[in-house]
């Protein structure tokens, strides 16, 4: 039996359908097609888990990771684009999105 | 406790050899102005289209579409070692020999006859080729000039000067670059309704950092210097430089601060933190790129016609990424220049249907937008001395 996450950051479980996703472009749209409220929970509840959780996964290299740590870090590489939502832009996230559709992101070492 | 001083914009009277009058609005949207440039200035200037970390290997090649000349372009590294650039054009009759955008290979076979080419541009064979009367060095792939300068790979199809004698010292800054020990790169790419030097002005000005990234671009401006100045302009042949100013009394959010003080820690441990961080050139005619190892992008503009653009931003890395932590800063500072690019790409727009109508005669710039009054005098200049050369050629009717 293996936790969705691992130990120490089952607070962010409920998160992990989400935010928990795999490439850089894929992240992106997913910030772009979320809701304030989303963004705002997500924010809240993995804001301070950040550092811990990098501590956590630096200690393995990133081919190394499992299915769980996998996932964490995902939700962390979703966190970036969330933050950029929540502490810069606010409630001009909305119109933010839909000039952002233009930047296509081609390449990036994450994976698009 | 930081010893900095306080801000002084540069002054008025150091910049006025740039000339202080209005500037003509035509070049931003005149198709005629457009075929000029396209002549003057790109078929005879060094153009950044690659970078040499695309290459890793002898036959990884690289294909580039360069509208604003019509060509097809190859870069191809050899068994030598060495890049060289061809134009994508078989030499029996013209059709394009490789269509795919990025590759490894040993040699370039035409699908059309099956002429093959070597990875330096050699003809290595061709069915029945006895009955053409030619001989195979007759036949090579034809080049194109090709320069190497902090990893950027620069192209020219009529070079007057080398790259390096062109960049003086600006050559050595760009060698102390992060591009220049990338190995590795995130892009993102957008095209725009835009004139290529319409585009280009936006991102070598700061006046309109508080206006259009009131948000976004908080940290670039601050009490003593409100609309976030350069700290410095320099100015090298065609190219020019600024020195970014940074506010000491920037305060950033959580998760921003944590993803800064992450990418500087792990740039401070690169060897990537130098005398150049604070460094953005701008290299004629359509490139710019960044000495700050936090964001390290670069940003070509390419014309696609008289109102049309297409903008490549690429943040190079060095290094793949080994631990969670470096692609979790990677993550986020490509995702922070994203968001502060795609604010400007609206009002570029904007400014291009305002232009499109000839109700302007002129624009103007003021002393702290002199980056794209440079900018200009120098394709002014180029594309003046074209048509003078045009008119002088011998047989030509003045
Ligand atoms: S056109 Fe290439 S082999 Fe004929
Ligand atoms: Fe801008």
């Amino acid at each position: 039996m293996s936790a969705l996450l691992p130990e120490g950051f089952t607070a962010l479980e409920a998160f992990v359908e989400k935010w928990s996703v795999s490439g850089t472009a894929a992240r992106a749209a997913r910030r772009g097609e979320s809701t304030q409220a989303e963004r705002e929970a997500f924010y809240a509840a993995a804001r301070d888990l950040l550092t811990p959780a990098l501590a956590q996964l630096d200690s393995k290299p990133l081919p190394a990771l499992d299915a769980a740590e996998k996932r964490l870090l995902d939700m962390m590489l979703s966190l970036a684009h969330v933050a950029l939502a929540v502490e810069g832009l606010g409630d001009d996230e909305p119109r933010h999105a839909t000039m952002r559709e233009h930047m296509r992101i081609t390449r990036s070492p994450a994976g698009i | 406790m930081n010893n900095i001083a306080p801000f002084a914009p540069v002054s008025a009277e150091s910049l006025a050899w740039l000339g202080t009058g209005p500037i003509p609005a035509a070049p931003y949207y005149d198709p005629a102005w457009y075929a000029l440039e396209r002549e003057a200035v790109f078929k005879r200037s060094w153009l950044q289209i690659g970078h040499v970390c695309e290459l890793p290997e002898p036959g990884s090649f690289i294909r580039r579409e360069l509208e604003v000349v019509d060509a097809s372009v190859l870069v191809v590294r050899g068994r030598d070692g060495q890049i060289r650039a061809f134009h994508n054009v078989c030499t029996h009759r013209g059709t394009q020999l490789v269509a795919e955008a990025e590759g490894k290979q040993g040699n370039f076979s035409c699908p059309y006859h099956r002429w093959s080419f070597a990875l330096d541009g050699r003809l290595l064979s061709a069915p029945d080729f006895e009955r053409f009367g030619l001989t195979k060095e007759e036949c090579t792939l034809p080049g194109i000039a090709l320069e190497i300068c902090g990893g950027l790979i620069f192209i020219n199809f009529a070079p007057a000067q080398s790259l390096a004698e062109e960049l003086g010292d600006f050559a050595a800054r760009l060698e102390q670059f992060p591009c220049a020990s990338a190995t590795n790169f995130s892009e993102y790419v957008y095209e725009i309704e835009g004139n290529w030097k319409l585009t280009y002005d936006n991102f070598q000005e700061n006046y309109h950092l508080r206006f259009i990234h009131p948000r976004s671009g908080a940290a670039a401006a601050g009490e003593e210097n409100p609309f976030g100045y350069p700290v410095k302009y320099e100015f090298q042949g065609p190219h020019r430089a600024q020195t970014i100013w940074s506010n000491p009394n920037a305060r950033p959010t959580p998760v921003q601060a944590a993803s800064f003080g992450r990418l500087g820690a792990l740039a401070m441990a690169d060897g990537l933190v130098g005398p150049t961080a604070r460094d953005y050139l701008a290299l004629f005619p359509n490139f710019f790129v960044i000495g700050s190892p936090g964001q390290p992008f670069s940003h070509t503009i390419w014309p696609l016609g008289p109102h049309r653009s297409r903008g490549v931003i690429r943040l190079y890395w060095k290094g793949e990424d080994d631990s969670a932590s470096r692609r979790y800063a990677r993550e986020y500072s490509m995702a922070s220049a994203r968001d502060i690019h795609a604010e400007d790409r609206n009002v570029i727009e904007a400014g291009q249907r305002g232009l499109n109508s000839g109700a302007l005669r002129h624009i103007h710039f003021q002393t702290q937008e002199a980056l794209c009054r440079h900018f200009f005098n120098n394709v002014s200049a180029r594309v003046e001395a074209y048509k003078a050369e045009q008119t002088a050629r011998p047989g030509v009717p003045a």
